[in-house]
């Protein structure tokens, strides 16, 4: 017995919803919510205690990077309140009014396991490097919708402002230093060693250390990197709350993974959307002919031509 | 061979929205006309110079509030307004609200200006347009990017269903234009209406899916949101709210196009449509209400501080308006039920601009204002959807009236601007053809 169209279509739906429906639902072990991790992580390990505020890492990353001195305060002075168009590293001073404990801060890219920026982007302008995991901007897929700058926790990409010609500024931890065998600009400038470059795994190792060997220094004992939004490859260690330094207290989970899991499920293998359109289609297709039929009707009655 | 055909006294005192008649008898260039006109062009001025100039210099964005007006206003909140061919279109064509019918044009014309304008400042406000190109190749899309899903989504959906959706219109302008048209027009029709349950069906997904995910673009943004916004109900909040607002928008617009250039109104779509905006304000207003008391964000909203101020301005403004539509159905009064849909229509666009301007706060001391360029621009192109708005009503079929207007306008060119041929509807066809139905009268 040949199938009609009718039969073709309920039984295509009767397999299809289903699926589509658990494809949906049960996709939590699909890399929606487990984002690879690189192969060979890098980063940084800043110890705030450790540092004296010299800033010769903001020059260090100026001279590493190629980027013009930022004078715009003063017209005389390299003197940058944040980071912004031009600076990628910044050292900041926390210094409470009631003459408790004060911290220096060093703030650039965190340069995440799972970053908000390149979940965020739209077309992998900004992307994460699969072998070292740097975050990085490409110039040729940047579109400069500045969704990056909403979606960084801890605002680190920029936006230049002015020009024809806007670019991202980020740190990008050197790569191109990296690639000659060298360190980012920050770290071999630093004279206490507040901040340095290695493999994630070996800075994790020696922040933990130097939590056992000074006990009470840091605060809550803790490494903001470790766990903090997922993981990131700069890691902190600091006396005062991280939160004072910048540092919101995040979770355990990355941003993307907490925030975008219906929106990922109900998008994989766009399994949901090509279900509701083929129903959409059936629905329209019926009530098209009822209303084209209703039109001719009424044409006859009032003699004007059918409007749809 | 009369050429009008003889209209019955019940025929003229009949109301009901059953043809779209062009606006005819009134000026195309007015003052308002030109003075929009004005605006739109000292926006494109104004845009020139941005291109050379930068964002920075033309408005008030910053580093903290990385993105302005043209973003939160100009797209997330009037691309909610202009979802009527999605709201609408879903109520007429899926559930059948067969009255609604007579509403699809405004809807259709209104959701393309909105999108079109939109889309063209989202252009604008890109640092670096030349890179959209990427958009044609899927492989290099982020798929799990929200705001790659509006952009994609959004500019295909203006491009191709939506805009094909509005062709008939000007085809039919085309078939009363000129008798020699007529054999090419149908053909096209016909060609259209084959494919239509694809169009149609794809001009209902993908708004569903874009509109959606402008709210899933402030989830990423994380606590940086207030409380009371941030949810993860945000994409299912953003879809209903553009579906009231654009009932509202839709059906407003279409009152005050009645009562501008005096056409009837007939009440029996009316009530479809208010009941319908009534019921999606009350169900988005519990789902809002309800998620905030689950989340345990409702004590913030008693907090002195502006966060609460604006949400008690957007429920009540919202909750107000659905309380005049309901009360409008009941006493059958237009008035209530016209200063309910402006009310919840701005309620809407006052929880549309929330998460990404009035309640986001990047930093404690991030300020935004736009510049004066910035709303120069941002006017201009909704001047520019204004402008388009009223060349296609008073040019095309677009407005619902009763039947009786469309003689009364095959009337008055006839006999008062005998002199002009091109104005189609009246003259049928260039050899003075007949209309089907008249011939066949008589």
């Amino acid at each position: 017995m040949p199938i009609t169209r009718r039969q073709l279509f309920t039984s295509a739906a009767k397999v299809g919803v289903p699926a589509a429906v658990a494809m949906t639902a049960g996709t939590e072990v699909v890399n929606a919510e487990t984002v690879p991790l690189p192969n060979a992580p890098v980063g940084l390990l800043y110890d705030a205690t450790m540092c004296i505020g010299c800033k010769a890492c903001v020059s260090a990353c100026a001279q590493a990077n190629d980027t013009p001195p930022d004078t715009r305060g003063d017209s005389l002075h390299q003197a940058p309140s944040d980071l912004n168009d031009v600076t990628r590293n910044i050292i900041k001073l926390y210094k409470p009014a009631d003459g408790s404990a004060f911290s220096f801060v060093k703030r650039q890219c965190m340069h995440c396991l799972d970053p908000a920026c390149a979940a965020g982007c739209p077309f992998q302008a900004l992307h994460k490097d699969p072998q070292s995991g740097v975050v990085s901007w490409t110039a040729e897929k940047c579109i400069g919708c500045r969704y990056c700058t909403i979606t960084c926790p801890y605002q680190i990409p920029r936006f230049q402002w002015a020009g024809f010609n806007p670019r991202v500024t980020k740190c990008e931890l050197c790569s191109h230093r990296l690639e000659a065998g060298l360190k980012p600009g920050c770290t071999s400038v630093c004279p206490t060693g507040a901040v340095i470059f290695g493999p994630r795994s070996v800075l994790l190792l020696e922040a933990k250390n130097r939590i056992r060997n000074h006990p009470g220094r840091y605060y809550q004992n803790r490494v903001y990197g470790e766990k903090d939004n997922g993981g990131t490859q700069a890691l902190y260690l600091s006396g005062v709350p991280f939160e004072k330094l910048g540092l919101p207290e995040l979770g355990p989970e990355s941003v993307p993974a907490r925030t975008l899991r219906w929106q990922r499920r109900f998008y994989q293998y766009f399994a949901l959307p090509a279900v509701l359109y083929a129903g959409l289609v059936q629905v329209i297709r019926k009530n098209l002919s009822a209303h084209e039929h209703e039109a001719l009707e009424r044409e006859k009655e009032t003699g004007l031509r059918a409007q749809l | 061979m009369s050429v009008a055909r003889d209209i019955s006294v019940g025929e003229l005192s009949d109301n009901r929205w059953r043809r779209a008649v062009p606006v005819y008898g009134f000026p195309l260039v007015n003052k308002f006309f030109l003075g929009l006109s004005g605006l739109v062009l000292v926006a494109f001025v104004l845009t020139g110079y941005r291109e050379l100039a930068g964002l920075g210099p033309v408005s008030g964005m910053n580093d903290a509030y990385g993105w302005g007006i043209w973003k939160t206003f100009n797209v997330m909140v009037l691309t909610a307004l202009g979802s009527g061919a999605f709201a609408i279109g879903i109520a007429a064509w899926v559930f059948r609200r067969k009255r609604l019918h007579s509403l699809m044009r405004m809807a259709l014309l209104t959701s393309f200006l909105a999108y079109a304008c939109g889309l063209l400042l989202l252009g604008i406000d890109a640092g670096r347009p030349w890179n959209f190109y990427w958009m044609v190749f899927p492989w290099k899309w982020n798929m799990h990017s929200p705001l790659a899903e509006v952009a994609i989504c959004m500019s295909i959906y203006a491009m191709l269903p939506l805009a094909i959706e509005n062709v008939p219109v000007v085809l039919e302008r085309l078939w009363y234009f000129d008798s020699r048209l007529r054999p090419s027009v149908a053909k096209i029709e016909r060609g259209l209406h084959y494919f239509f349950p694809w169009i149609i069906a794809a001009a209902y997904l993908l708004p569903g899916m874009h509109q959606s995910s402008l709210g899933a673009l402030m989830l990423l943004a994380g606590e940086r949101v207030h409380p009371l916004w941030q949810t993860p109900w945000l994409p299912v909040l953003y879809l209903g709210a553009a579906c009231f607002m654009s009932f509202g928008c839709v059906v407003g617009t279409t009152m005050l196009c009645c009562l501008v250039w005096k056409r009837g109104m007939d009440w029996d779509v009316l009530e479809e449509a208010g009941r319908i905006t009534a019921w999606l304000i009350f169900g988005w207003l519990g789902l809002r209400l309800v998620d905030i008391v689950f989340r345990g964000a409702a004590f913030t909203a008693f907090h002195f501080d502006r966060f609460a101020l604006v949400f008690w301005l957007e429920v009540v403004l919202t909750a107000l308006g659905g309380w005049l539509l309901l009360q409008s159905l009941k006493t059958k009064d237009a008035r209530p039920m016209f200063l309910g849909y402006i009310l919840s229509s701005l309620g809407g666009m006052i929880y549309r601009f929330s998460p990404t301007t009035l309640a986001f706060r990047p930093n404690p001391q991030a300020l935004y204002f736009p510049a004066t360029v910035e709303i120069l621009v941002s006017l201009g192109f909704i001047s520019l959807g204004v402008v388009a708005f009223l060349v296609a009503v008073k040019r095309l079929a677009i407005l619902p009236a009763p039947l009786y207007e469309w003689h009364n306008m095959a009337n008055y060119f006839r006999y008062r601007r005998p002199y002009i041929r091109w104005t189609g509807y009246f003259k049928y066809g260039y050899f003075g053809e007949d209309e089907p139905g008249a011939a066949a009268s008589d």
